[in-house]
């Protein structure tokens, strides 16, 4: 069996998802073709040599339909020969894609392949692909299937997070996020995004509000107070029936920020990278997904963890920086307790409570920031997952190689 | 069965006229007698001699809902989805692209019969308040099952279409045309028959939106974001609101949520699958046995008294103006009788007045009512602190607050004025009628009548017979409440009579659980998801813990030495005695009651009962809280507290509240299966102690149910 490796990670800059976001005027594809050309370049690849492009994307309608994978692929005037497939695990479909790579890598029926994803959540808002698990009246009941923001109120109810420490991790999240930024250490990473003129368009993560504190924070009003009224808090406790009264305390602060961008990794056999002088960085030493229960839904990165752990032969001890998308700060908050892991080893240059969930890249830009940390701190292991709507869970282990 | 007519202008009326029934009804029989009739009508057609149709009644009502007889035994899937389909079919063909067709409308059109008049390209309804319209099938647990759904929504859009078909509102003509689902009114047979005529001879042809090119849903499918989007809210509410154990009502929603997205027959087709699967759920039949046949057998006065005349009261005396007072006065007046309310000074007996005015003007508001009949209404009050003014009353009721001495002392008072033939009757929860009779000059014309709270609002009346209440009393009694409307049941004279006496186990049954370590917010949540109105720990504080714990301890004396204590009894007195927390009154309670917000538990509930590190299994909290009532409701029966089967069911869902989608107490068991509910209460009776041993007789109690037998 072939090893899986990491030859490169890049992302754009993440845009405000909205009107006045940066990259509202840039199309899908653009997005997507220019973080091609980018690791095209970068790694100096004949892109026919490339077996496949995997393409995390949640909303793939209207700009981003049809398989923007093959579109993108297409746009960016890579090789006929290069087929695209555009994939949805929700939240997780970056590092699905990745996942799914070093799956067919390790198969030994492909030897190098483009795995990321893709969100312009500007263009492309989120839930306007409709679906039944959003808008079926019988499966929504049947299921008891709540919006994300309850669900991950449900979680802080349960475990009895209060606002202000959902908030204080929020700061904390903001804070690393500007270090990260003003030391440098995203610059391997990023891809600048300019227009077609070669004019800028955007450098830098837009969301991270580096002047917040605690009392900015405090002052957002709940965001889904009154989507609990409608019938949403009673669906919950209609699965949750111990909760007498589910708490409303997460808000724009304390929730990931709506974003656009993409994010690709290369990842290939040793061999093959070996012909194309390309640097192995890192092995992908497990991967996997899971799901629970869907009403609470966001709890599905605990159990993919210690089943990556498991699947790995690993220990939590063994891991030395981890990653947990930052959907809601709860999210984070019952993982890191759930687990016992140390703060300083979590999430360590911030997430997308400062920088933005972009859904569907989002799984890949963690991996690619997790190695990067890797690399600074000259660390071996890490562990990336991601809470997934439905109740999903994906989990991956890299080690530095 | 279906009378032709045709006039000079090529006009066919068609009268409804089903042989050997009071009604015309929806069933096999219908559809086959209107083969024959439509064929020739497309003869007609096709030679160019049809101008239009005109559908009518020759029955009072136009055309009552469907069989349900039928219905309640049907039990094969395949049987139903066709005779529905062949309904459908009927209706298709008559609303087929070509004649227009006028449904004239002079009754009572509801349910299928409505749907008829759906499938009808113009409907004309003789403006009179009594006659009623509408789809009603969801208060059975069903739904129109020929294409009235998707009718409905094509002509006024999924969330009106859904608002009318889920609460299942009957409407007077006005209403109907003002909520859409009619066109036309007319102010007698004669000018409907005219704008019948008027309306065929303007329509070359009858087309309906859904066979028009151009046709679209009102307001958008459910493919549109944003009816997506308020289909998804619609949803959660009702999931809010009925704990998802109302199936039809989500069929509903389902049904146009997937009906708008394809084409009408297919939409239509779909609705017949659901209307199948809902015909053969136990929550219908359930449904169908309390709401239709148990309902008949208690209003056809199967328990009342033989050898008696009907009881015509016309005036009726109340004593007491207070919440309950004003309630009975006012349901009296809903229904034509005059009231004189008696209180202690006249001042404060015009409360009862002024309660009657504000409901009025609020029916006024509404249009439920007319100005002609709110001014009668006004006009029959009489309010007074002279009992003399009770002379000329048929029935007195006493409804005073729960003091003996008091109750006997006005009682009294109004007796000595009251005629040899005419009724007392005392509204007591928890006094004995026989006690309150003692006194009384007639006692054999006294008898209890206990309403709910509100009295105008729930429609249970328990008829509390004292030991020497004579037969005759009972059956005016029960005239009485059917006259206003009201369901009688008839009760023994024991502590908390049947309804409170039931629900009480209820409430014993979540402070037991409270007990045993289990959240407070699980039982809670747990009742209400049983279909429960209330926590069982929320009613024990509205009712007051002392009225709880005093309910236990008349059972105890009832049953002596045979008796075992409830373990809620310690839990009772702890709070009472030691803790002070006695309800809601005293604002302290198992919760705890601040002015402006929502009642929250006790913050110190915990610490005197700490939760324990057992699971517990959500079904079996539910079967608990549910079987500790129909075990009580069964020992009733046997111990002649109630005297049937119809009235143990609805008693249960209209005294406390017991759900409906279980049909009632009794219902209950034969949804659950005799045998297995014998065996799941030994395995209680061995987990959680006596009180759940079943009553010696409940296997042939519950075989007195000739209903159910059909069925089995």
């Amino acid at each position: 069996m072939s090893e899986a490796y990491i030859f490169d990670a890049l992302r754009t800059p993440r845009g405000k998802g909205k009107s006045s976001g940066a990259l509202y005027e840039v199309k899908p594809i653009d997005l997507l073709a220019t973080a091609l050309t980018a690791l095209k370049e970068r790694n100096q690849i004949p892109t026919q040599e490339v077996d496949d492009v995997l393409i995390g994307c949640v909303t793939p309608i209207d700009d981003q339909g049809y398989n923007i994978a093959k579109a993108g692929l297409l746009h960016a005037r890579w090789a006929e020969s290069v087929g695209g497939m555009q994939i949805n695990r929700y939240c997780a479909s970056g590092l699905e894609a990745v996942n799914l790579a070093a799956s067919k890598v390790r198969s030994g029926w492909e030897s190098l392949i483009v795995a990321g994803g893709i969100e312009s959540m500007s263009r492309v808002p989120i839930g306007s692909d409709g679906g039944a698990l959003m808008y079926d009246p019988e499966l929504i009941n049947g299921v008891k299937f709540v919006p994300q923001g309850i669900a991950a109120d449900l979680i802080a109810t349960i475990e009895g997070f209060d606002r202000e420490s959902l908030d204080r991790y929020a700061l904390n999240s903001h804070q690393r996020a500007a270090t990260a930024w003003n030391e440098g250490y995203f610059k391997k990473a990023i891809i600048p995004i300019f227009d077609r003129n070669g004019l800028p368009l955007l450098q830098e993560d837009e969301h991270i509000r580096r002047e917040t504190d605690l009392e900015a924070l405090a002052e957002l009003s709940p965001s889904f107070a009154e989507m609990g009224e409608y019938g949403f808090d009673a669906l919950a406790k209609q699965a949750f029936p111990m909760v007498s009264q589910v708490q409303h305390v997460h808000t724009a602060g304390n929730s990931c920020g709506i974003v656009d961008g993409a994010a690709l990794l290369l990842v290939g056999t040793e061999q093959k990278g070996q012909s194309l002088e390309l640097k192995a960085r890192a092995r992908i030493v497990a991967a996997t997904s899971i799901s629970v229960n869907p009403t609470i839904m966001l709890t599905g990165a605990t159990p993919a963890s210690e089943k990556v752990l498991r699947l790995a032969g690993m220990k939590k001890s063994d891991i030395d920086l981890w990653e947990c998308n930052e959907a809601f700060a709860s999210v984070v908050l019952k993982y890191q307790r759930d687990l016992d892991i140390d703060p300083d080893k979590l999430n360590v240059n911030g997430g997308a409570i400062a920088m933005g969930h972009p859904l569907g890249a989002t799984g890949a830009m963690l991996l690619g920031t997790l190695l990067d940390e890797l690399e600074r701190r000259d660390l071996q292991t890490g562990l990336v997952s991601l809470c997934v709507g439905g109740g999903m869970g994906v989990a991956t282990i890299i080690e530095r190689v | 069965m279906i009378k032709y007519k045709k006039d000079t202008d090529n006009i066919v009326t068609l009268i409804l006229d089903m042989s050997d029934r009071n009604d015309n009804v929806i069933n096999h029989e219908i559809g086959q007698a209107f083969l024959p009739v439509l064929k020739h009508l497309q003869q007609e057609k096709r030679k160019g001699t049809l101008r239009g149709i005109i559908l009518t009644s020759a029955k009072k009502r136009f055309l009552a809902g469907g069989d349900l007889e039928y219905l309640y035994h049907a039990q094969d899937a395949t049987e139903i989805f066709q005779f529905a389909d062949g309904l459908k079919q009927f209706l298709r063909d008559l609303e087929k692209p070509g004649v227009p067709v006028v449904a004239a409308i002079n009754g009572d059109a509801l349910g299928a019969g409505f749907e008829l008049a759906l499938g009808c390209h113009h409907r004309i309804v003789i403006d009179n308040p009594k006659i009623k319209l509408g789809l009603p099938e969801v208060r059975l647990g069903l739904i129109p099952g020929s294409g009235g759904i998707i009718r409905l929504m094509w002509l006024l859009g999924i969330e009106r279409a859904f608002d009318i078909l889920s609460s299942g509102l009957r409407y007077r003509p006005k209403d109907a045309l003002r909520v859409g689902i009619i066109d036309e009114l007319a102010k007698d047979q004669k000018e409907m028959m005219e704008k019948a005529r008027h309306f065929l001879l303007h329509t070359k042809e009858g087309r309906r939106p859904w066979d028009q090119d151009q046709g679209r849903i009102p307001g958008g499918t459910a493919k549109d974001p944003e009816m997506a989007k308020g289909i998804r809210i619609l949803a959660t509410q009702l999931a809010k609101e009925t704990y998802r154990n109302y199936p039809a009502q989500q069929a509903i929603l389902n049904i146009l949520s997937e009906g708008s997205k394809v084409d009408f027959d297919t939409a239509c087709r779909i609705g017949t699958r659901y209307y199948t699967q809902l015909v053969l759920s136990p929550a219908c039949k359930n449904m169908i046995k309390a709401f239709w046949f148990d309902y008949k057998s208690i209003k056809d006065g199967e328990k009342r008294p033989k050898g008696f005349g009907r009881f015509r009261p016309r005036k009726v005396g109340i004593i007491g103006a207070g919440q309950m007072g004003s309630g009975i006065a006012y349901a009296c007046l809903l229904n034509g009788l005059e009231v004189v309310i008696k209180d202690v000074s006249r001042l404060i007996a015009e409360r009862g007045r002024m309660y009657a005015k504000e409901r009025i003007q609020k029916a006024l508001a509404q249009n439920t009512i007319t100005k002609v009949e709110a001014e009668s209404m006004l006009a029959k009050i009489t309010t007074t602190e002279d009992p003399s003014e009770f002379e000329s009353c048929d029935l007195v009721i006493e409804a005073v607050f729960e003091n003996a001495q008091v109750k006997q002392k006005v009682t009294r008072e109004a007796e000595a004025y009251m005629d040899d033939y005419s009724v007392l009757a005392s509204n007591t929860v928890s006094i004995p009628i026989t006690e309150l009779a003692q006194n009384s000059l007639r006692p054999d014309h006294y008898v209890g009548l206990h309403f709910f709270h509100p009295a105008d609002q729930v429609p249970l009346v328990e008829i509390v017979r004292g030991a020497k209440t004579s037969e005759e009393t009972i059956a005016r009694a029960f005239d009485f409440v059917n006259v206003i409307k009201k369901i009688p049941i008839i009760v023994k004279d024991d502590w908390g009579f049947y309804a409170a006496r039931v629900q009480n186990t209820f409430i014993l049954e979540g402070i037991t659980l409270l007990q045993e370590g289990c959240p407070p917010a699980l039982i809670e949540n747990l009742s209400l998801q049983a279909g429960m109105p209330k926590g069982a720990l929320s009613l024990a504080d509205d009712l007051g813990l002392g009225m709880v714990l005093k309910y236990e301890q008349q059972a105890a004396a009832h049953y002596g030495n045979k008796y075992i204590q409830h373990p809620a009894v310690s839990v009772l007195q702890n709070m009472i005695d030691e803790l002070q927390r006695t309800g809601r009154f005293k604002k302290a309670g198992f919760y705890q009651y601040e002015e402006g917000t929502a009642p929250q538990f006790w913050t110190e509930l915990g610490d005197h009962y700490p939760l324990s590190k057992k699971s517990f299994q959500a079904t079996e909290i539910i079967e608990r809280l549910l079987f500790a009532q129909v075990i009580e409701a069964v020992w009733c029966l046997q111990e002649n507290v109630i005297r049937s089967i119809p009235e143990a069911n609805l008693g249960s869902i209209f005294g406390w509240g017991f759900p409906a989608f279980k049909g009632g107490v009794i219902q209950y068991i034969h949804d659950y299966g005799v045998d297995n509910f014998v065996r799941r209460c030994n395995q209680f009776k061995k987990k959680h102690g006596q009180r759940f041993s079943t009553p010696k007789k409940l296997r042939e109690l519950v075989a007195k149910d000739q209903l159910n037998q059909q069925v089995l």
